[in-house]
C-alpha cells in the first residue's frame, strides 16, 4: 500500500485537510474524498474538459492533475458558483439559452466560460468557441453554449452586486 | 380573436427545462455519483490483442494485493455457467473470455478492490499468456474460403451471421439490362463510436438477507437490462431493479449490455458487498457499442435524360466480435430499406450481409438512427454519381424523381 500525503486545499473559499495517496487524481479528490460530485470524469485524458475547475481562477482539467499539486492553493468547482444562492450569471445563461441537455459536460463549460469573463468581460463568437476549445459537448449544444455565455456576459456588464462577477475566485 | 402561445398551455413558448436547476449547480446525479456503505471498486483486465488464443491466466500476484477482494475469470464464470451473455441480436456475447478473445479491448479478467486504487493495481497485476492468432479487421476477407472461423462457439462455421433483402432481385435485374445508363459506386459509411461524455459505469448491489439486486446503471434500456441480468443470473425479474438515474449522454451506446455490469453484479453476489465499476474513456471506446461501418454498393439504372429507373444495393456489415446490435426494428439491417429515399423508382433490390471480425461489437443505433443515416447518404450519394454520368443538373435530376 502506498504511503499517504497530507494536503491542504481551499476549495470553494472552505479550507479543507486530507490524507490521501499521492497518486490520487484532484478530480478524485474533490468528487471521492469531499462529496463534490459536481465535477465530472469524462476522458481521464485532459480532452474533454468535464472535470475543469479554476486552480487559483485558471481552469485546469482536474482529472490530470494530482492532488498534492493542488496543496495551498485554491479551487473552485461548480459548487462555487453561486453565492449565497445567488446564481451565477452563467448558471442564469445556461438555463435560459439551453445551453445544456444531459448536463454532464456543464459544470467544466461553465468554469471555463467564467475564467473567460474575467479577462474579457465581452467576448466575440471567435472568443468563445476558442475558449471552450478545450470542454466537449456530445450533445450538440455548441450553439447555444455560446449564446449562454453570451447572455451571461451581457447581464455582468448590465447588472452591479447581485451577480458577484468574480466567480472564480473563492477566496482568492 | 388571437390567442397567445402561453394561453394554449406552452405552444409557441419557450419551455424551462425542469432538470437544469440541479444541472447548472453541479447537483446532478450520475452513476459514478452514487456512494454507498461498504462499496467496493471493480476493475477490468482487457486484452492487447485483438485474435489470441488464452493459454494461462495467472492471479497469484494480484491475490497478493493488499485491499485486493477477488479476481474473477472466465473459466470462473464459466464454472457458474455466466461466461456468455445473450445480446440484443439473437447472438451470445463473452462476458469474460475463455479460451481465445476475438478483439483488442476484450474483457478478460474483473479485479475487486477495497478501493479504486487496490482494484487497478490488481488489474495490473494479472498476468494473461496469449498465443496470437491471424486477425480479421476486412469484412471481404473475412468471408474468404480460407478465412479463419472467427467465432468457435458457433454451430455454423463460418463468419457469415445473416443475409437480409428486401426488394424485388429479378425485376430489377431486367430494369438495369435494358436501361440506357446505369452507374456503381462503392461506398464506405466507417465505423464511428457515439461517445457520450460519460462512459459507462454500474454500482450493483445485492442484498444478501433479502436476496434483491439493485443495479444503478448508465443504462437507455433499463427494461431490457433488467431482463438480461434475469436471463444470466437465474433470479426472477421481480428480485431485480436497475435504476437509470442521469445519464451523461447516450446516443445509443448505452442500449446494449456490457461484460462490466455483468461482472459488477456477479461480483456482489459473491461478496456480499455493493460494487462499483466506473469504465475509463479507453475503455468505452475500444469495447462498447460502436455504429455505422457499412461497405456499401449501390447502383442507378436510369433513362439518358436523367429519370432513375431502379436502385440495386449490396452491403456488408461489419458487426465484429459479436453481433450485439441493439435497435428496436425487427429486422437485422434495421430501416436500412428506405435507402431508396423520396425517388419514384420502378424497382429496387436491398441486400445486406452480417460479418464478424475481430473488432469490438456492434452496432447500435447512434442517435436513433435505426441505419436510416447509412441508407440516406447512399441514394444521395448514388444521385450525385448518376448525375455526373449523365451530365445533368443534380437538382434537375432530383426533381424529375421525386
Amino acid at each position: 500500500m502506498a504511503t499517504t500525503t497530507s494536503v491542504s486545499v481551499t476549495i470553494n473559499g472552505k479550507e479543507y485537510a486530507a490524507d490521501i495517496e499521492a497518486r490520487m487524481l484532484l478530480v478524485h479528490l474533490l468528487r471521492d474524498e469531499l462529496g463534490l460530485t459536481g465535477t465530472h470524469i469524462g476522458c481521464d485524458t485532459t480532452h474533454c474538459g468535464a472535470c475543469t475547475v479554476l486552480l487559483n481562477g485558471i481552469p485546469i482539467k482536474s482529472c490530470t492533475m494530482f492532488a498534492v499539486q493542488a496543496n495551498g492553493q485554491s479551487v473552485t468547482t461548480v459548487e462555487g458558483l453561486a453565492r449565497n444562492g445567488e446564481l451565477h450569471p452563467l448558471q442564469e445563461g445556461f438555463s435560459e439559452e439551453h445551453g445544456l441537455q444531459c448536463g454532464y459536460c456543464t459544470p467544466g463549460m461553465m468554469l471555463t466560460a467564467a475564467a473567460l469573463l474575467e479577462s474579457h468581460p465581452d467576448p466575440g463568437e471567435a472568443e468563445i468557441r476558442r475558449a471552450i476549445s478545450g470542454n466537449l459537448c456530445r450533445c450538440t449544444g455548441y450553439q447555444n453554449i455560446v449564446k449562454a455565455i453570451q447572455h451571461a456576459a451581457r447581464s455582468m456588464a448590465a447588472g452591479p452586486a447581485s451577480g458577484n462577477g468574480e466567480a472564480e475566485g473563492g477566496e482568492g | 380573436m388571437s390567442v397567445s402561445g402561453a394561453e394554449l398551455g406552452g405552444l409557441g413558448c419557450s419551455v424551462k427545462r425542469k432538470e437544469d436547476a440541479r444541472f447548472i449547480r453541479g447537483q446532478g446525479r450520475y452513476v459514478d455519483d452514487v456512494q454507498l456503505p461498504n462499496m467496493v471498486y471493480l476493475q477490468l483486465v482487457r486484452s492487447p490483442f485483438a485474435h489470441a488464443r488464452i493459454t494461462g491466466i495467472d492471479t497469484a500476484d494480484a491475490l497478493e494485493i493488499p485491499g485486493v477482494l477477488a479476481v474473477i475469470t472466465g473459466e470462473d464464470l464459466a464454472a457458474a455457467n455466466l461466461s456468455w451473455m445473450p445480446t440484443l441480436s439473437h447472438d451470445q456475447q463473452m462476458v469474460l473470455a475463455t479460451e481465445k478473445v476475438l478483439f483488442q479491448g476484450q474483457e478478460v479478467a474483473a479485479v475487486v478492490g477495497e478501493n479504486r486504487f487496490a482494484a487497478a493495481d490488481g488489474a495490473a497485476a494479472v498476468r494473461v499468456d496469449y498465443d496470437e492468432l491471424p486477425v480479421l479487421v476486412d469484412p471481404y476477407a473475412a468471408l474468404a474460403s480460407d478465412a479463419p472461423v472467427l467465432r468457435e462457439d458457433r454451430e455454423e462455421k463460418t463468419n457469415h451471421i445473416f443475409h437480409w433483402e428486401s426488394g424485388d432481385r429479378e425485376a430489377t435485374d431486367r430494369v438495369f439490362e435494358a436501361a440506357d445508363v446505369t452507374v456503381s459506386q462503392d461506398m464506405l459509411y466507417q465505423r464511428c463510436h457515439p461517445a457520450p461524455i460519460e462512459c459507462c459505469a454500474c454500482v450493483a448491489d445485492w442484498n444478501t438477507t433479502e436476496e434483491h439486486m439493485t443495479v444503478w446503471m448508465t443504462s437507455q434500456a433499463p427494461h431490457a437490462h433488467r431482463t438480461v441480468f434475469a436471463l444470466v443470473a437465474g433470479l426472477p425479474e421481480h428480485k431485480i431493479r436497475i435504476i437509470s438515474p442521469d445519464v451523461g449522454g447516450g446516443f445509443g451506446n448505452k442500449v446494449p449490455v456490457y461484460p462490466g455490469y455483468v461482472c459488477s453484479a456477479v461480483a456482489s453476489l459473491t461478496l456480499g458487498r455493493p460494487v462499483k465499476w466506473t469504465e475509463d474513456r479507453t475503455g468505452n471506446l475500444s469495447s462498447t457499442g460502436f455504429a455505422r461501418d457499412y461497405h456499401m454498393k449501390a447502383e442507378l439504372a436510369a433513362t439518358k435524360e436523367g429519370k432513375i429507373q431502379a436502385l440495386r444495393v449490396k452491403t456488408l456489415a461489419d458487426h465484429g466480435a459479436f453481433n450485439a446490435a441493439a435497435q428496436p426494428s425487427k429486422w437485422p439491417a434495421g430501416l436500412y430499406n428506405i435507402c431508396t429515399g423520396s425517388y419514384d423508382l420502378e424497382n429496387a433490390f436491398v441486400e445486406v450481409d452480417g460479418v464478424y471480425t475481430n473488432k469490438a461489437p456492434g452496432g447500435i443505433a447512434y442517435r436513433c438512427s435505426f441505419r436510416v443515416t447509412e441508407a440516406a447518404y447512399l441514394i444521395e450519394r448514388a444521385v450525385d454519381v448518376l448525375a455526373d454520368e449523365i451530365d445533368a443538373d443534380l437538382r434537375h435530376a432530383a426533381r424529375l424523381d421525386v
